[in-house]
């Protein structure tokens, strides 16, 4: 420990030094470019749109680039193979050049919606939650813990902010389906938006909670107390009465 | 207390339960009959088996003889007083008239019980006609969402999920389906429907072939229909063909068009009847 103890905060410094410098100062555009170029241009390709490694991100939009970057997706570990799982991260820029990045990528390929703006101050948590058991519950499920799909698995909602919410539901990152103004306006994002955070720290009304350690522990549970119960019955139905 | 008097008392509250599970399958009956509800009838047809169980286990407790029985040996025939006493006792009533209220209490819990499984007989009918192979979608029905708004189709992002009902029936059951839209070019649709999927918008209904779940989740990027109870999974861009899990029908699809208005119409009801076979289903 002694001597790989200065070993890790060199390492840890390092890692942190360059976030909070940059943050002092936006990027310049010759910075975003350089970052553009080594990091997202490699599979994205030059002009973004798409190479044999990566899709074009052509009218993907301003929400596409600023949820990839904010939830740490993208970019992808250097490490990372071609059919790897898409997760998420801890994001790799600090806010300043994420911002300047989607501003980059929007100017270099056009279109696409841009970042949602949410309001919750006059969501109605009650049709968010019905309109999250409609669309939504069926691969997030019903408390947004996610869930499996055919080879794949939608994630779980409760480390997203609003904005990656409401996002999200309007360009549909990866294998998840766009939600347009037809499926949710902008009133009934901001609803859904408002229930996924309710999720966050539901009222559970139906009884013990069991910390949501989830379905398992419920049936095991259940299992101990049923057939607890049924074991007492059995004993009083074979009960003898003492003869005196 | 004597023997007489405990086995009195047995039997009252053998009596009594019979009586409740009479009365609870009287009220099952006349719940089923006003129009259900599920959980009251749960409630009511528990108090009623309930009853029906403390009554024989208390039965089997306290009136039935208990052993261990050790029988000695002893004179194989009756003496003559014993026949006459069992010939008094069978003319009097005595040992064997004072279950009577026992068996009449037990008579009309299960003939109370018997009435109320009657009823949902009552439910098998009426025939369903033609319900099973209609649906409310007609020619010219705008495609509505829930909340009853008309889906414009420039509302719908590529790769975008609708949820829609025929114009008129929001939350119709047999009529809900789902809207997709995917690169025209990538569509195979099959003979006879290649107009039914104008500009790349496709619909589906949304109740499983399989068990009649709602066909929800949606893979954009392998453009398959996933029903999340059995895992059945639909290719959108092929008929809606399985091409995974235990459903063997592919989904029923809605012939569309767009109208000069930007508005998304049926031209007709599903290709196929909805939701899972049925023993008339050709």
């Amino acid at each position: 420990m002694l001597v790989l103890g200065p070993a890790v905060a060199a390492v840890a410094l390092a890692t942190i030094l360059p976030v909070a410098h940059a943050q002092a100062a936006p990027p310049t555009t010759a910075e975003v470019t350089k970052t553009w170029l080594a990091d997202c241009a490699v599979c994205h390709g030059r002009d973004g749109r798409g190479t044999f490694r990566a899709p074009s991100l052509e009218g993907r939009g301003a929400a596409t680039v600023d949820y990839e970057l904010t939830t740490g997706r993208m970019p992808l570990p250097a490490t990372a193979s071609s059919t790897a799982k898409v997760k998420r991260h801890k994001p790799a820029y600090d806010a300043a050049t994420i911002t300047a990045l989607t501003d980059y990528v929007t100017t270099l390929t056009g279109g696409g919606p841009a970042i949602p703006s949410v309001d919750l101050t006059h969501a109605d948590v009650a049709k968010g939650g019905e309109q999250f058991r409609l669309q939504c519950a069926a691969c997030h499920a019903w408390a947004g813990d996610g869930g499996a799909l055919l080879h794949r698995e939608a994630p779980a909602l409760h480390a997203s902010t609003p904005v990656q919410v409401a996002e999200a539901v309007r360009v549909g990152p990866g294998v998840m389906p766009a939600f347009g103004q037809a499926a949710l306006d902008d009133q009934q994002l901001a609803d859904v938006v408002a229930y996924v955070r309710y999720l966050d720290k539901p009222k559970d009304r139906g009884g013990n909670s069991l910390w949501h350690l989830g379905p398992m522990p419920e049936g095991a549970v259940a299992w101990v107390l049923g057939i607890g119960f049924l074991l007492l019955v059995t004993a009083w139905i074979g009960e003898r009465e003492p003869k005196a | 207390m004597t023997p007489q008097h405990d086995e009195r008392r047995a039997e009252r509250v053998i009596a009594l339960s019979f009586l409740i599970t009479a009365a609870a399958a009287v009220g099952l009956a006349v719940v089923y009959l006003s129009g259900g509800q599920p959980q009251l009838e749960g409630a009511l047809l528990a108090v009623a088996f309930g009853g029906l169980a403390y009554g024989f286990v208390t039965w089997g407790q306290k009136l039935m003889p208990q052993g261990p029985v050790v029988e000695e040996r002893h004179r194989l025939t009756s003496t003559e007083e014993e026949s006459e006493e069992l010939e008094s006792d069978l003319e009097r009533g005595g040992v064997i008239s004072r279950r009577k209220l026992l068996v009449r209490s037990l008579a009309v819990a299960g003939g109370a019980l018997g009435v109320a499984a009657l009823f949902p007989i009552r439910s098998l009918g009426p025939k369903p006609g033609k319900a099973l192979v209609s649906t409310p979608w007609r020619d010219g029905l705008r495609l509505i969402t829930d909340d009853g708004k008309p889906v414009l189709a420039v509302d719908v992002p590529m790769d975008g999920l609708v949820t829609v009902f025929p114009e008129g029936f929001p939350g119709s059951a047999d009529g809900q389906a789902v809207l997709v839209r995917v690169s025209p070019e990538l569509l195979h649709p099959a003979p006879g429907r290649e107009d039914w999927s104008p500009d790349g918008f496709i619909v589906y209904s949304k109740v499983c072939t399989h068990a009649g779940c709602p066909v929800g989740l949606y893979q954009a990027d392998s453009h398959t229909l996933l029903c999340p109870c059995h895992q059945s999974a639909f290719d959108v861009l092929d008929r809606a063909r399985p091409t995974f899990g235990p459903a063997a029908v592919a989904l029923p699809q809605l012939p569309i068009r767009l109208d000069g208005d930007g508005y998304i119409r049926a031209r007709g009801d599903f290709s196929d009847p909805v939701g899972p076979a049925f023993w008339s289903r050709s």
